[in-house]
């Protein structure tokens, strides 16, 4: 996942630090997500599912030469969403957006979304937290 | 006159009637109670009562907690509800309401409600349930939960997957220790399960404003339960 997000180093970008859990979903993320690694990636929208338990983004992004990489990002509840701004038609096809979450651990293009940056610059959080919620350990085993 | 007098008294039976945590816990007992109705949500989430392991588990009950996976066998993969105690980790908003006879909680995560009775003893022969049978009474300020009567089919923590038993027995001790931040420390008997009590807390702030939303889990649920 790592060597496939370079070569697409104008539009993708992983960064590489230890994240505070920030994150939340109705199943256990620690097991599909790496909340050690942060993601960010920017592309042009091609779905969104306003539902429950979560809601969805999906994006297409494009390296240097054109190739496009599909991704889809892993969003909050409806109810949270809502409640951090989103209606059912903030976004749709075609608008360009910034996605920052945790990448999942299979190395496939998902992740779970953090917060997104829309066309209009707003910045929305995008979990099923209030931004700054404290969140404790995980099980370690 | 007459008639302005008949006014004002309807008028506060409505206010009664509509303002239940001002009246007793039911018609035998009038008197005050505290108010912890509102929407409440979790002020710090724990993911897990034993982060690092630990718990005072039977064989058995060790077993199965080292066969807990959060990618297989969480219940909350099918939707199924939390269940108590682990509903009250959940860090999505619940209200509670208060009547004369009972408390309920509206928990939005996967709509499930609980209902607290003020009025009567756990019946006998209970039905195993999720959320089991709760009754409660009032200490002071101290709302004291007592339930039983569960499934064996949960979690108690969030995402730590503690196994329980249906001996599982909760007491659970509720206050609004200032107007925004309630406090549920709770005490998890089960000797089937574990070899002494474990304890937790959790600390919720209020909400005001927020309302209850729809959650229905199983639209568009891309998980996979492979429990039994």
């Amino acid at each position: 996942m790592r060597n496939q997000l370079l070569t697409f180093p104008a539009t993708a970008v992983l960064l590489l630090f230890a994240l505070e859990g920030s994150t939340y979903a109705h199943h256990g993320i620690n097991a599909w997500f790496d909340m050690t690694r942060s993601a960010t990636v920017k592309g042009t929208v091609t779905g969104f599912d306003w539902t429950n338990p979560h809601s969805y983004v999906y994006i297409d992004v494009k390296d240097e030469k054109g190739a496009i990489q599909k991704w889809s990002a892993e969003m909050g509840s409806v109810g949270m969403l809502a409640r951090h701004g989103w209606r059912r038609d903030t976004i749709k096809a075609g608008d360009e957006i910034t996605l920052i979450g945790n990448p999942a651990k299979d190395g496939k293009s998902s992740m779970i979304l953090d917060k997104a940056v829309l066309t209009d610059g707003r910045e929305l959080p995008a979990s099923d937290l209030v931004p700054g919620t404290p969140v404790g350990p995980p099980r370690e085993n | 006159m007459w008639n302005r007098l008949i006014s004002i008294v309807a008028a506060v039976a409505a206010m009664l009637a509509v303002v239940p945590a001002t009246r007793g816990q039911d018609a035998a007992k009038p008197g005050p109670v505290p108010d912890i109705s509102g929407v409440w949500l979790v002020a710090k989430v724990q993911p897990a009562l034993f982060p690092k392991g630990g718990a005072p588990l039977q064989p058995w009950a060790e077993a199965k907690f080292k066969a807990a996976d959060l990618k297989t066998n969480d219940p909350n993969l099918a939707c199924l509800p939390e269940g108590v105690p682990r509903t009250m980790f959940v860090p999505l908003p619940m209200e509670i309401f208060q009547v004369p006879t009972r408390v309920v909680i509206i928990h939005e995560g996967v709509q499930v409600f609980r209902q607290i009775y003020m009025n009567r003893q756990h019946p006998k022969d209970l039905d195993p349930t999720y959320s089991g049978d709760s009754i409660g009474k009032w200490e002071g300020d101290t709302l004291v939960v007592d339930t039983i009567g569960f499934n064996d089919k949960t979690w108690v923590d969030m995402d730590g997957g503690l196994p329980h038993s249906d001996a599982m027995h909760v007491i659970e001790r509720i206050r609004r220790v200032d107007h925004d931040t309630l406090v549920d420390e709770m005490t998890i008997e089960d000797p089937k399960a574990y070899t002494k009590p474990i304890t937790a807390q959790q600390v919720y702030k209020l909400k005001p404003g927020w309302e209850i939303q729809e959650y229905v889990c199983e639209e568009n649920n891309k998980y996979t339960y492979q429990g039994k």
